[in-house]
């Protein structure tokens, strides 16, 4: 109690001493620029939270120390995103290495198969070995165009990534397990990232379930773009779902059980549901299976002013759980419409594909949009309005104006 | 007489803005107290002013806030962190009072 009162008396003269300073930090404020990229971020070194100290802060936009978005202009020219560009969205705190100890100790059990184990990570490189291009896209990716007012990060572009994860298939992880019970509807994977916060786990574990199906393309990853895997992405080891949204990719992965019902965890029952605005509740679908999107890249608002002449309109696109079949791009606001170009690599149906279209533009103002299509499934010109801003695919919003001179 | 009038505003105009500051700083030491105490919100959060070193939300000395977006994220909650106002962890009054001394006092 003497405590409490100590720190109260403390931060009381702390309040006085900052309400007396408020005009001098005003003066200060108006004459100094500020930009959202570059206000909020903290002391450490470049600007970013210590534990990712490493990575390139000119590429990224700090909404807070846990929510670092990617410009759209940086999520990478050759295809793949470099790690030092990825965007961090983490509801737990990133492990630390005293925490995670040897990594190849590492342990994660296995349930709901034949035969339940546990494996290090050490044994799990024994079982296979792969290595798979995915998107990692958080749910929200694109909830900074939605116009209700919605919670958490304000996200365009950025919370996404194309990455190449090397680890072992789900598949030979189960085969080694004797296959899955019978019984089976889910797999359903669980960090152990709460573990240090000494949280209630029904609320702070991130357990989260996906169609059983989901395993067959599934992996343990214990690499990301050919570097052991950072601690802030979830190293030592990761579930990567492919197709899916970025938070059923658990990160700190502790378990994967083969389940009847979906977790009963709050990140599974209460959050990202898709819900009406207004309602909420475990009835709404879960953030799954990713929608076909695409977005330009170059130019935008980011680049500044284009040079009239030929204009290279770069972006990329993807198809969800299937193959992106094609993109047109227009420089009208959708008026019409012309096919570009897929370049570059095809790294297969989990990854994006850079695609190119070369205008002849004049002086003058243009909104440029683009439009992909999985084949059976194509971009909606407008957002799927829902309570907290996921999923968001529609083109119009992803569109941008610039200006040629 | 003037003077005497000069001097009755005067002695009324402090009076007014004591009053005002007395209320004021009672406020804030009870947003500090449901912060750090009664909702554990240092439990969670980095905020200097508070003394708190929480690392499982926003630091929220580094990010822009609102008295009316704090006020929605304690009445609503968001991920792991609680609906303090949906689920009657906190009166309305309470929350407005917290949301009010963590506008005030993030990144000072």
């Amino acid at each position: 109690m003497r405590k409490i009162e100590k720190k109260l008396n403390l931060k009381r003269r702390s309040f006085l001493a900052s309400t007396a300073s408020i005009a001098g930090l005003a003066a200060t404020a108006s004459v100094v620029p500020i930009s959202i990229s570059s206000a909020n971020h903290n002391d450490g070194e470049k600007g970013l939270p210590d534990f990712i100290n490493w990575k390139d802060r000119d590429a990224l936009i700090v909404h807070s120390d846990k929510g670092i978005e990617t410009h759209r202009s940086a999520i990478g020219e050759s295809l793949i995103t470099p790690n030092r560009n990825v965007y961090i969205r983490n509801n737990m705190p990133t492990m630390t290495d005293a925490q995670i100890g040897n990594r190849n100790d590492w342990r994660v059990s296995i349930e709901g198969v034949k035969n339940p184990k546990t494996f290090t990570l050490a044994q799990l490189k024994k079982l296979g070995h792969t290595t798979v291009a995915t998107i990692l896209q958080c749910s929200g990716n694109g909830r900074g165009f939605f116009e209700h007012k919605v919670r958490g990060s304000q996200w365009k572009t950025g919370a996404a990534a194309c990455v190449f994860w090397t680890g072992v298939p789900m598949k030979a992880v189960v085969d080694a397990c004797g296959g899955i019970n019978g019984e089976a509807v889910f797999m359903t994977s669980a960090g152990v990232d709460h573990e240090p916060t000494g949280l209630d786990p029904k609320k702070a574990m991130v357990e989260r379930s996906v169609p059983k199906k989901a395993f067959k393309d599934a992996m343990l990853a214990w690499e990301m773009n050919g570097v052991s895997l950072p601690n802030a992405h979830g190293g030592p080891l990761r579930m990567v779902t492919p197709g899916y949204f970025g938070i059923n990719n658990v990160k700190h992965l502790g378990k994967v059980a083969f389940t009847a019902k979906e977790s009963s965890v709050k990140y599974m029952k209460k959050s990202y549901r898709i819900s009406p605005i207004g309602k909420k509740g475990s009835q709404y679908p879960s953030c799954w299976e990713m929608p076909v999107k695409s977005w330009i890249t170059r130019p935008t608002d980011e680049t500044g002013t284009v040079r009239a002449g030929k204009v290279q309109i770069v972006g990329v696109a993807m198809g969800g759980t299937k193959k992106i079949r094609s993109v047109k791009v227009s420089t009208d606001g959708g008026k019409s419409w012309n096919r570009a170009k897929f370049i570059g690599p095809d790294l297969g149906k989990f990854a994006w594909r850079q695609f190119a279209y070369e205008a002849n533009l004049s002086s003058g103002t243009y909104n440029i949009a683009s439009l992909a299509s999985n084949g059976s499934k194509k971009q909606p010109e407008l957002r799927m309005e829902n309570r907290r801003g996921y999923a968001h695919n529609g083109w119009k919003d992803h569109s941008v104006n610039i200006t040629v001179v | 007489m003037k003077i005497l009038r000069f001097l009755l505003i005067i002695l009324l105009y402090f009076t007014f803005n004591i009053q005002n500051i007395i209320a004021d700083e009672t406020k804030m030491l009870k947003g500090l107290e449901i912060f750090n105490e009664t909702a554990a919100c240092a439990g969670c959060h980095t905020m200097k002013a508070a003394g708190a070193e929480g690392n499982v939300g926003p630091n929220l000395d580094t990010v822009d806030l609102t008295v009316e977006s704090v006020i929605d994220m304690v009445t609503y909650g968001l991920g792991v962190m609680p609906a303090y106002g949906e689920d009657e962890i906190l009166t309305t009054e309470e929350i407005e009072i917290v949301s009010k001394y963590v506008v005030n006092s993030a990144g000072k």
